[in-house]
């Protein structure tokens, strides 16, 4: 018997149930819709590009640059806010409490993310409590009106997936042996170049694990544009969830779901060359003078 | 670039990202106390506050389309966790124990599991339960929720196994003990600590979901989080609050234990390894 065989029912699970469905998504993208509702979902006989085509051709790809852009600039923005705080409880909270921080910011990570946005809605309303403050205040001279935008949609994902940013990040900056640090403040660099060419590039893989991460996670969405979004703060998530569960049109949801993954395994191996990039040109860079 | 001077004081760095430490977690809990707070809003619209009043609760108890959602999510959390542990303990072990060849495609089918759009796994599952004839709805939805809680026990169960290294099974065999032996007197005790969490995780993770529960749910067989969902679509008021606060509840403690768990046994090795 081969030794991994205990591996095997889950694998077994997977296959069937996984692996097996994304293919039939794929075959699916190829087909039409029946013209009779009585035919099923989808009509197999003669496969096209079609759905591809049309999906290309309408609103839905203009869609998509916003999905893109929404999620690159969260993913960005998650890096910027996020990354302080990684360094923050890896560097500066006692060994002892830094499970407990890690776990406070895991916390709502895991915690129905349905229920941290819709509590998003009660924030934002333009007749809530903030409204209110920031118009007495004098800073907003009429009610705040973010809900049910791209704006709300923006925040919803920063919201949502910034733990997803700082955890890899800290496992990064947790594992620096802190001696390398010292030596290289004591040989005479600077906070600034020690962190530049002593902290960052051992941090680098967590950060690049974090960048990829949050944006495949929030290219997916469904649920923030869903609730915080409206019809003005549309992603791919909800256009494809409308084509299949309210215009019944599977072939076409199907080749959009194909064309995310297409999109998003594209990120992924572009991400991989630039860091590869980065990280040659960080190693010219170490010798260099700053 | 002038040397920094000797007595810069090296607080005030410090000062300045923990501040910016508590900031974010302040931001990152702010939602979840204000739902809690505004589930006690007596007011008819839930956005203006107007007085305490635990008025929403009642009414959302005394809904019984929200009480059979809650059902079908219990037991569909409580299926899919079953499965969950009774596969993904072995992958896990197999992954801590076993190595070889088969574990790096093994550990990248994982990640793929774990970061995919929850959203194209759950219409691959849709159109393969409907071609398969399962019509079955709590069925579809465990299947549908348990295969990335596997993935996450079998995770959860290899950095415990990992961490634990193979000394007390090297000494059982040592001592005699046959293989089938020593796994069921000290591998499996060994590691209950990570299958409670794994289970627990499971459990709440599928109580949570939205995205499959969506695809693949059958008229009738509507989860909880998937009631409230179509709630604030009709519109908004403080029992859908309400409903929310006791989801949030039950996947708190849940999740808490859990990660206590986790702590405990695999020294913090287990967040990190949850995360790659």
């Amino acid at each position: 018997m081969p030794r991994w065989v205990m591996a095997w029912p889950a694998l077994a699970w997977w296959t069937f149930f996984f692996i097996i469905p994304l293919f039939w998504i794929i075959l699916y993208s190829f087909g039409s819709r029946p013209s009779a509702v009585a035919a099923g979902p989808v009509s197999l006989e003669v496969l096209s590009f079609d759905n591809y085509w049309q999906a290309l051709s309408e609103i839905f790809f203009r869609v998509f640059q916003i999905t893109m852009r929404t999620a690159g600039l969260g993913t960005i923005l998650c890096a910027l806010l996020g990354f302080p705080v990684a360094y923050a409880i890896a560097m500066h909270v006692p060994q002892r409490w830094r499970s407990i921080f890690v776990f406070l910011l895991i916390v709502p990570y895991w915690t129905s993310f349905l229920l941290r946005t819709f509590a998003w809605r009660i924030i934002l309303a333009p007749q809530g409590t903030l409204s209110d403050i920031l118009q007495s205040l004098g800073i907003l001279g009429r009610p705040l009106l973010i809900l049910d935008t791209n704006a709300a949609v923006q925040l919803g994902i920063i919201y949502n997936y910034l733990p997803v940013m700082v955890l890899p990040i800290y496992v990064a900056l947790e594992r620096i042996d802190t001696s390398l640090i010292k030596a290289s403040m004591d040989l005479g660099a600077g906070p600034l170049r020690t962190f530049l060419q002593v902290t960052m590039p051992l941090a680098a893989p967590g950060l690049f694990g974090g960048l990829v991460l949050t944006f495949i996670l929030a290219a997916g969405d469904y649920v923030v544009p869903t609730i915080l979004g409206g019809t003005k703060g549309l992603m791919v998530g909800n256009l494809i969830a409308t084509q299949i569960l309210a215009s019944q049109n599977l072939p076409l949801g199907s080749a959009m779901a194909v064309m995310l993954i297409g999109l998003l395994a594209g990120v992924l191996i572009v991400a991989g060359l630039l860091l590869m990039t980065a990280q040659r040109l960080l190693g010219l860079l170490r010798g260099a003078p700053l | 670039m002038t040397a920094p001077p000797k007595h810069r004081p090296r607080n005030g760095g410090r000062i300045v990202l923990l501040a910016w430490m508590t900031a974010i977690f302040v931001f990152l809990y702010l939602p979840i106390l204000v739902i809690v707070i505004y589930s006690f809003n007596g007011g008819r619209n839930l956005y203006v506050w107007t007085e305490w009043s635990t008025h929403w609760y009642g009414e959302a108890i005394d809904n019984p389309r929200a009480l059979s959602a809650l059902l079908v999510s219990i037991r569909t959390a409580l299926i899919n966790a079953a499965i969950a542990v009774a596969l993904g303990v072995f992958a896990g072990i197999a992954l801590a124990r076993r190595k070889g060849p088969w574990t790096i495609p093994y550990i990248a089918l994982i990640f793929v599991i774990l970061g995919i759009p929850e959203l194209v796994s759950a219409i691959g599952q849709m159109i393969w339960f409907d071609r398969l004839g399962i019509f079955d709805g709590i069925t579809r939805l465990s299947i549908g929720h348990s295969l990335f809680n596997v993935a996450v026990v079998a995770l959860i169960v290899r950095a415990r196994a990992e961490g634990l290294g193979e000394s007390l099974e090297h000494a059982a065999a040592d001592l005699g003990a046959l293989p089938w032996r020593s796994f069921l007197d000290i591998t499996l005790p060994l590691m209950f600590p990570a299958v409670l969490a794994g289970l627990l995780l499971s459990f709440t993770f599928s109580f949570d979901d939205v995205i499959i529960s969506l695809f693949v749910q059958r008229p009738g067989t509507s989860t909880f989080p998937i009631y409230i969902l179509s709630a604030m679509k009709a519109g908004l008021k403080g029992d859908v609050a309400a409903l929310a606060v006791m989801m949030l509840i039950v996947s708190m403690v849940g999740i808490a234990i859990a990660a206590w768990l986790m702590a405990r046994g695999g020294r913090g090795k287990t967040l990190g390894g949850l995360l790659g």
